[in-house]
């Protein structure tokens, strides 16, 4: 028996030891790529810090953060997990397909606030034509994909709430019922919260349907994959393993386009609609428009005088490149970071539509549309 | 800092064991006594001085009362009453003061402010530890500690300061004066704590939330089989993470040459509710026998004395447990039961078939887990009202089936890990397995067996954003 704990001790305290070692002599990270944050470096000390103990609060952070190998860690647990018979892990739910499902949860006040914020917006823009386009998310879209008896909310029942509740002249733009007939295409990533571009394809044929225009068939562009190795947030949550990575498609036209891309004013500037360098970070869905800004406009070569705004989530990056043949001038703001007074940049600008980009759990839960009520 | 955490596994558990070990063997107990307070110091670092403090009355009292306990009795008594007095203090101040304000204020309507303090960690353990000390030297059951270092050790000593187990003087004071190394012990200690650390982190922590799901969904939308679901979920909950933590404790305790009681054993198989209480969070029941229920006269001094002390041990037992009425309540539902069961029902129930005797207590200890987790009593009376149909409520929804469905294999595991079982079973196929026997069989299994909960749990506290310890609140 002494041999045994002998043992014992040893492969215990490698273990431990090891593990600390390896923690110790890591260079610190000062941002994780999949878990898309910055992470907690070695926290500041002083005497205040350390009494009030926020000092040690943030070691603990700051070990935790800049553990190593944590993704090899998180995907052993979720395996651990499957093989309990677990249908979820970290609130993502395990589909069917190698598709990852976020539930939908019931819509909170923060929702109908955010249609009275709208109603406001529509008091201050007569004159200008008003869209909205609530794109479902991939959970409503694939029920029989999901695990047995796993819930989720309605999120037509969400957007048909919305669509009662606004008032004053706003055109729905009903994606859903599009998507629906889509879905022999890969219209939502597996592994992302977003929608492909196909699915983005099939939202900008509602759109134009809606504005009256005419859409470009899909014959005039040419699909291509860019990725094949796009890991997103729904993966980054579940940690599987065992789920396969998803592509991108680009759909490029067959004719001559160009563009110029203005990023927050004068901040930076584009002159194309991808910014292909995210298509070697984790981020890769960032490809398009290069992410969330402020403000972004586009002028395309298309010299019609028309001018689009958007108020917009990430939803709206896979679509903008669509309605960029259509518009001279696409206006793109997202409330998260831009608090301006909306209706008077309106005014301001000349512009003659304004068009609505949301998923519905986004919209749900933003709290920022509050700033359309100026 | 919880046990359960990576800055535990993988900085100060090293660094301690490490500095404990390098040190020579005279320095070992101003070392584990400077680890100790650094350990205390981590979660509230102000807090360090209401420690010193509590450990410098306490070794005067302890001296005064050793002093004089057999020339000056009465100087003695005095000596024991202030200790009492400043540790119950210190209990109340920092830990029922604002539930003393709270139920002035709602009962004759004033609008005292409540102070929001933390609660300093493990006070509710190291106050009755002193306590117990003060009154065995009074006793005479042990002999005052004249070093201050082994008695400040003693108060603070890292692996049992913050769940327990409440370790009495007598028990450790030869290894806190005098302990060597044996290999055995430190790796009896290493099994322990890993299983401790198994127990909270993979069965409690993912068990946790399935009661957290349940209890999201609101007492009003839940079905009945959902409210079954939740409170037993919360059952396994509470027992794997507080006799986890207690393994963890005794297991480090090992670690550093130290025996510590035992907690818990396997209190689910009991049959009935006084048993139950032998097997459930052991050194407290013990620690209210020997130092309230049986000074009080205990059951030598008649029946109405027996209830009333029945009374007041539980209804303390229920304080203890948190400052709300719920706990009180909790606490009394016990003294209740063991009080029927006294008068008759446990010779009743024992002329019945097992079955029957264990259904018995398993049903009594659900309704008593309604009433501890829900602070607020009208909440758990509703939740109680839906277990037993009155709520009006469906059977069952897909919301139950989807829990149920993907937390089966866990409620079987911890279903069948709260019985001695799996442990009989092993030690039946070594006796009569000689293959298994082998030395280096068992090395190999052992290993593999430790080290894949211990490397599991790691993936689970990488992973883990959900890792709430229950007991902070006490």
């Amino acid at each position: 028996m002494k041999r045994l704990n002998t043992i014992m001790i040893v492969v215990f305290a490698v273990f431990i030891g090891g593990i600390t070692c390896m923690n110790l002599l890591a260079e610190d990270q000062p941002f994780s790529q999949a878990e898309n944050r910055p992470l907690m470096e070695f926290p500041k000390v002083s005497l205040d810090r350390i009494t009030s103990g926020a000092f040690t609060k943030d070691v603990e952070t700051y070990l935790s953060d800049q553990f190593v190998h944590k993704r090899f860690w998180t995907s052993i647990k979720a395996s651990a997990q499957k093989a309990v018979m677990k249908k979820d892990n970290n609130g993502v739910y395990f589909g069917e397909d190698g598709y990852l499902f976020e539930k939908f949860e019931t819509p909170s006040e923060q929702l109908d606030a955010n249609s009275e914020s709208i109603s406001r917006f529509l008091e201050n823009t007569t004159g200008v034509s008003v869209y909205g386009l609530l794109a479902p998310t991939s959970i409503e879209m694939y029920p029989e994909k999901l695990p047995k008896f796993a819930q989720t909310a309605s999120e037509a029942n969400a957007i048909q709430r919305i669509e009662e509740q606004v008032r004053g002249e706003i055109s729905w733009i009903d994606v859903a019922s599009a998507l629906k007939t889509a879905k022999e295409h890969p219209i939502y990533f597996r592994t992302d919260h977003h929608w492909t571009t196909h699915g983005a394809y099939v939202a900008y044929q509602a759109a134009m349907e809606k504005m009256g225009m005419e859409p470009v068939p899909s014959n005039e562009f040419t699909v291509r994959t860019v990725s094949k190795n796009f890991r997103g947030t729904y993966d980054a949550k579940a940690n599987d393993p065992s789920v396969a990575a998803d592509e991108i498609d680009v759909f490029e036209p067959k004719f001559h386009v160009s563009y110029d891309v203005d990023i927050d004013d004068g901040q930076s500037k584009m002159d194309s609609l991808y910014a292909w360098e995210f298509l070697e970070k984790r981020d890769q869905y960032s490809l398009f428009l290069g992410g969330n800004h402020r403000a972004v406009t586009i002028h395309s070569n298309v010299k019609n005088g028309r001018k689009l705004m958007i108020i917009k989530d990430s939803y709206a990056h896979a679509l903008v490149p669509f309605l960029a043949n259509h518009f001279e001038e696409i206006y793109m703001v997202d409330l998260r970071y831009d608090h301006r007074n909306m209706a008077q940049i309106v005014k301001e600008k000349g512009i003659q539509d304004v068009l609505f980009v949301y998923n519905i759990a986004g919209f749900a839960e933003d709290e920022n549309l509050i700033w359309l009520r100026q | 800092m919880v046990f359960s955490s990576l800055t535990f596994l993988f900085f100060f558990l090293p660094l301690a064991l490490s500095l404990y070990y390098i040190s020579p063997r005279a320095m070992k107990n101003f070392t584990l006594l400077g680890v100790s307070l650094f350990f205390y110091a981590w979660g509230e670092p102000v807090y360090i001085i209401l420690m010193i403090f509590s450990v410098l009355t306490d070794y005067i009292h302890g001296r005064i009362i050793g002093r004089y306990r057999e020339k000056k009795p009465l100087y003695a008594k005095l000596g024991l009453v202030s200790s009492l007095v400043v540790n119950l203090a210190v209990l109340s101040f920092f830990k029922y003061a604002d539930f003393l304000i709270g139920s002035i204020n709602s009962i004759i309507g004033t609008g005292i402010e409540p102070l929001d303090l933390p609660l300093p960690i493990g006070v509710s353990f190291y106050t009755f530890q002193t306590m117990s000390y003060a009154i065995d030297v009074y006793r005479g059951n042990v002999r005052p500690q004249k070093n201050i270092i082994i008695f400040a050790l003693y108060v603070s000593l890292f692996p049992q300061l913050i769940a327990g187990p409440i370790v009495r003087y007598e028990t450790i004071e030869k290894e806190l004066m005098n302990r060597t190394f044996q290999l055995s012990q430190f790796a009896d200690g290493v099994r322990i704590f890993i299983i401790g650390l198994g127990k909270k982190v993979l069965i409690a922590n993912s068990i946790g939330q399935l009661w957290a799901s349940v209890e999201s969904q609101g007492v009003s939308d839940l079905t009945v089989l959902a409210a079954w679901l939740g409170i037993i979920a919360f059952a396994f909950q509470i027992y794997f993470d507080f006799s986890g933590y207690s393994d963890m404790a005794i297991g480090l305790g090992k670690m550093f040459g130290f025996n510590f009681p035992t907690n818990f054993n396997y209190p689910y198989i009991a049959k009935n509710a006084s048993v139950f209480w032998r097997r459930w969070h052991i050194t407290l029941g013990s620690w209210f026998r020997d130092y309230v229920y049986i000074p009080l006269g205990g059951n030598r001094k008649g029946q109405l004395v027996l209830y009333r002390n029945l009374f007041i041990v539980w209804g303390l037992t229920g304080l203890w447990h948190g400052a709300s009425w719920n706990y009180v309540l909790w606490g009394l539902y016990f003294g209740v039961l063991i009080g029927i069961e006294r008068a008759g029902l446990v010779k009743w129930l024992e002329k019945l078939p097992r079955f029957v005797q264990h259904g018995y207590l398993l049903i009594a200890i659900l309704f008593s887990w309604v009433l501890f987790v829900f602070e607020d009593i009208n909440e758990g009376i509703r939740y109680a009202q839906v277990m037993v149909g009155l709520g009006g409520r469906p059977l069952y929804d897909t919301a139950f089936l989807y829990d149920l469905y993907t937390n089966g294999v866990l409620l079987l595991v911890a279903g069948l890990l709260s019985t001695p079982l799996f442990t009989r079973l092993w030690k039946q196929l070594v006796e009569r397995n000689e293959i298994i026997r082998n030395e280096w069989i068992q090395t190999a299994l052992q290993v593999f067996f430790f080290m894949a909960i211990l490397f599991l749990s790691t993936a689970y506290l990488v992973d883990d954003s959900f890792n709430p310890f229950l007991y902070f609140r006490f």
